[in-house]
């Protein structure tokens, strides 16, 4: 009886102390990594492929490969702490990144209200890029993944989620800058600032349809693109390929992912849009369908990128083996093709653009025409978390 | 102290053969403040319903394994997925777990707002049945 009576005042303290995130002084302590290595045949000698142009005709772990390690600590019942490292290879060479470090406090049972560095909520697996074992490729596909390079931001984000009888919905509100961080192009790096960057975003997940996610970001960009190059009989000289003063750059993406134990399915839409760049909006998509026998997934999916005229396209074949519930190893044959005359995810360097530039100003007397490209690439990994 | 060993010894046998049974019953306190539908609790141990507070099992086992594939539809690495998913995104943390569905039967005990799954043999009176799996 009295065991009773003590049980039941316990009950009643503790109904009074919901733990919402982790309790005062509890740690949570997580890792994920990907070794991988890829391979780029069919393209001509050292052309160069991807989001950070580190696939090429060499076996090269750098493109793939990469560690984290997130620690949440809770300062009380409602308030944490997160940090995020990751170890990722720019350019052959390693670099640690604070990828994450902020402030979450879960003002209810729904609402959470975060400050700090945070990843930029862009795409449908922006806030897992580097957490391979989050999506079914050991590349994502690049056609739509080399868009947006930044991928966090320092600002304030909340996230509100209601649950429903048959899934929940989660709206997300970010809002802050990234400036100093590094764009990727024309073969080189370039430092590019993103001011008063605004996301918004709302995801729908149900227990039996899948989940359908709409994002949309925009930021004033700035930044200053160019390079030098051989204006004929070796005389050098400076180009300006994309000068940005502020200008504003917008992102939308629809993406919708299924997954019900056997058939798999992952698909997103986006389209980037900057202000007075002179360019049409870059509208890329891809469709992704697998299905699970017992450990192994084989996966299939079309990528195409379309950007002023120029076309990408690849088909993606995989397959992933479950090895254990943390491990999965993945291997994959991308074929990638484009279209008039348009570079897509391939590297082309400032003299190369020069010289088609000048080819199509001369009327095809003068530099070197804009060429298709196709390639083969092939990946091998193991993605894991812990 | 003997007597109470042999008890436990004989629990442990009894919790032994309900595994492989794995009739698995959702439980909640009794002076639970509501009763969760099988969506509602879904929500919970996918940490998307915060109301109430999931209690699960450290380890897998096969009454762990025929909550989540009633409940959730999830597998062993369908839920690892989902969760690094969340992990990952500062979006969610897996539930608080505990070693054992005795652990699981005296949280809920102690707990209004706490919500545990177990093979039926190891309910007993502290906690209310909430709805069984087959």
């Amino acid at each position: 009886m009295t065991a009773v009576r003590v049980i039941g005042l316990a009950a009643l303290c503790l109904a009074t102390t919901q733990a919402y995130a982790l309790e005062q002084g509890e740690h949570r302590f997580n890792g994920f990594g990907t070794l991988g290595v890829t391979h780029l045949g069919g393209e001509d000698d050292g052309r160069s492929y991807g989001v950070q142009g580190q696939t090429n005709d060499s076996w090269r772990g750098d493109q793939l490969s990469k560690f984290g390690a997130q620690l949440s600590y809770g300062i009380t019942d409602t308030v944490g702490v997160t940090v995020q490292a990751t170890a990722k290879a720019q350019q052959d060479e390693w670099k640690p990144n604070l990828e994450w470090a902020y402030l979450s406090w879960q003002t209810n049972d729904q609402l959470m209200l975060r400050a700090g560095r945070l990843r930029s909520p862009v795409y449908m697996y922006s806030e897992s890029l580097d957490v391979g074992y989050s999506y079914p490729w050991l590349r994502l596909p690049d056609e739509v993944y080399s868009q947006v390079q930044v991928t966090n931001y320092e600002g304030v984000d909340a996230v509100y989620t209601v649950p429903l009888s048959y899934g929940s919905v989660t709206f997300q509100v970010a809002g802050g800058e990234a400036k100093n961080r590094d764009y990727y192009a024309y073969d080189e790096q370039f430092d590019i600032d993103y001011g008063n960057l605004f996301g918004a975003s709302v995801s729908l997940a149900t227990n039996d349809f899948g989940t359908l996610r709409i994002g949309y970001v925009e930021a004033d960009i700035k930044t200053d693109i160019s390079g030098t190059v051989d204006v004929g009989g070796g005389m050098m000289m400076p180009l300006s390929l994309l000068s940005l003063d502020k200008e504003k750059g917008k992102f939308t993406s629809i993406g919708y992912q299924y997954d019900n134990g056997t058939w798999i399915s992952s698909n997103e839409w986006t389209s980037r849009m900057i202000e007075n760049d002179d360019m049409e909006s870059i509208d890329s998509f891809y469709l992704m369908g697998g299905r699970r026998f017992g450990n192994f997934l084989p996966h299939l999916t079309y990528a195409q990128l379309d950007d002023n005229g120029g076309r990408q396209t690849s088909w993606t074949m995989g397959l992933n083996y479950q090895a254990t519930p943390t491990v999965v190893v993945k291997g994959e044959y991308k074929r990638v093709d484009t279209q008039n005359g348009y570079d897509g995810v391939f590297s082309r360097n400032a003299q190369e653009v020069f010289d088609n530039a000048v080819y199509d100003l001369s009327a095809g007397t003068r530099g070197a025409p804009a060429r298709n490209y196709d390639g083969d690439i092939v990946s091998v990994g193991v993605d894991f978390v812990f | 102290m003997k007597t109470s060993l042999r008890i436990l010894g004989c629990a442990a046998l009894l919790g032994m053969t309900a595994l492989a049974q794995a009739e698995v019953a959702v439980i909640v306190n009794p002076g639970a403040a509501k009763a969760p539908s099988q969506s509602e609790v879904a929500n919970i141990f996918l940490g998307k319903d915060k109301s109430m507070k999931g209690v699960d099992i450290k380890d897998w086992t096969p009454a762990k394994e025929s909550f989540y594939a009633a409940v959730t539809s999830k597998n062993e690495s369908q839920l690892k997925s989902y969760w690094s998913g969340l992990v990952f995104t500062g979006k969610g943390q897996p539930m608080a777990s505990v070693a054992d569905e005795a652990a699981v039967v005296a949280k809920v005990a102690a707990e209004a707002d706490a919500i545990g799954y177990v093979t039926s043999a190891a309910v007993n009176d502290s906690v209310k049945v909430l709805f069984t799996l087959p």
